[in-house]
């Protein structure tokens, strides 16, 4: 579980936290060492999404040297540079394309050529963030840092479970530094909205949703645009599929999302109502980011500026109290978390401070 | 009110110490009480000579596995349809008073 506080070789045991794990490993350039990959489980090893991302991460770096034993459960991964570049990757349809974007948004900023990165597979599931969400959240997230021109991400084709078939292109531009955060006002939610889309299937179920979103949203402000997003034919996939994803923003710029998709037997409405809900949640947990959105904006505080980043975020989620213990372990990086005086005292806000590394991308070809 | 007595509790966590001087698991460290949970996590006598495996080591195929959504289960998500609870968070938008 733990690994030698900042020595050059990582260590790490079992399955869980694969992918932030792997990124250190490349920001660090430190090699890691990783065991007991579902060693106890009837079925041992790495999953076949999982040697799909090191295959991916071969790809977008150059010179990384990836061993994986001959029983799947352990991997030693000797980084390279981070090439950026052209790539196009396949993605197997046991997870989305959010699996595999995650990750790459974080290093991806630190290339040495700009990313131009194609996906294909599923674009909406219900365990990774969606390209919608990543497109309309994350993306605003590394803006923060100062990574935002020609950043992008275009979902040309749309893929359900369990066939995909989806396609997206992610744009990214390549940065010296992260930009220190400063971000402690939550703000008031200004604006929600929303994108319904329904694929291989009535058109009519992104209106139902869209309306039953309404019952619940309408109550608070004025400002609610929810859109039906149509594909059509070859770019709607391979299967069929709905969901609805929502953000709400604040004053200050605070965004935050939850999303719902399709299940069999149930009603779009359901569908509707379970991101409203969800979304009502996270507003409630209060803070400048949400849930899904704790590690990356950590990662890009730890590699900011040798200067004192902060965020006000709700409680960390089990995958970010991992993270910030890798991190330290990586990179040396302790945060200051202490509570923020709330104004609400039904929630547990926090500020997470900490000192940047003043991380600087060595891979940028100079013009 | 189940929910802000859990937000005391939790508020009154001195996180740091539990992420970089404990060792607790992340869950642990989440759960409503840590310390009762640290006890019967590897306590080994004398007499143990087999080990049983927690259910979830021997695995559920692939439940939980780095996924950065959350598990939305709409029994979590009954208590929304209370008015009460609806209108509490009114003041989180700029339409609501701040005193509401």
């Amino acid at each position: 579980m733990t690994s030698t506080a900042t020595s050059s070789i990582l260590s790490f045991s079992g399955h869980q936290y694969l992918r932030h794990r792997l990124v250190l490993s490349i920001l660090s350039a430190k090699t890691v060492k990783i065991d007991k990959i579902r060693s106890d489980d009837k079925n041992p090893g790495l999953r076949d999404y999982e040697v799909s991302l090191l295959r991916l991460l071969e790809r977008v770096t150059n010179g990384t040297v990836i061993e994986i034993s001959v029983t799947g459960t352990a991997i030693l991964l000797k980084p390279g540079i981070i090439a950026g570049g052209a790539v196009t990757h396949e993605c197997p349809l046991s997870r989305s394309i959010g699996y595999f974007l995650e990750p790459l948004i974080m290093l991806a900023p630190f290339a040495k050529k700009p990313l131009n990165l194609t996906l294909k597979g599923i674009t909406t599931d219900d365990q990774d963030l969606s390209a919608d969400l990543i497109r309309t959240v994350t993306l605003p997230h590394l803006q923060l840092f100062g990574i935002s021109e020609g950043l992008e991400l275009r979902i040309r084709k749309r893929g359900s479970p369990p066939l995909g078939g989806g396609e997206v292109q992610f744009l990214c531009p390549i940065v010296k530094q992260a930009k220190t955060l400063n971000f402690v006002e939550p703000g008031k939610i200004k604006r929600i909205r929303g994108i319904a889309h329904a694929v291989r299937i009535s058109p009519q179920f992104s209106n139902r949703m869209i309306e039953a979103s309404r019952s619940v949203l309408n109550r608070y402000i004025p400002d609610i645009y929810l859109y039906s997003d149509v594909y059509k034919g070859e770019d709607s996939g391979k299967s069929p599929g709905y969901a609805l994803s929502l953000l709400a923003e604040s004053t200050t710029g605070a965004i935050h999302c939850a999303e719902a998709t399709s299940k069999p037997g149930t009603a779009p409405e359901d569908i509707a109502l379970l991101a409203s809900r969800a979304l009502l949640v996270e507003v409630r947990r209060g803070g400048c980011v949400d849930r899904q959105h704790q590690t990356v904006v950590l990662m890009m505080m730890v590699l900011g500026s040798e200067d004192v980043g902060k965020c006000r975020m709700g409680e960390p989620t089990p995958r970010t109290i991992q993270f910030l213990r890798d991190v330290r372990d990586t990179f040396g990086t302790s945060f200051k978390i202490v509570p923020a005086d709330s104004s609400s005292p039904g929630t547990v806000e926090l500020i997470y401070s900490c000192y940047g590394t003043g991380y600087v991308n060595a891979n940028r070809s100079l013009a | 009110l189940s929910y802000q007595q859990h937000s005391k509790r939790a508020q009154r966590k001195d996180w740091i110490k539990l992420i970089y001087s404990s060792s607790l698991t992340p869950e642990q460290i989440l759960s409503e009480d840590p310390s009762n949970d640290v006890v019967d996590s590897a306590k080994p006598t004398d007499d143990d000579f087999f080990t049983i495996k927690s259910e979830a080591a021997i695995g559920n195929e692939d439940h939980d596995d780095d996924r950065s959504k959350p598990t939305l289960n709409e029994e979590d998500f009954k208590e929304w349809e209370e008015e009460e609870l609806l209108d509490s968070i009114r003041g989180l938008f700029i339409t609501g008073s701040s005193n509401e």
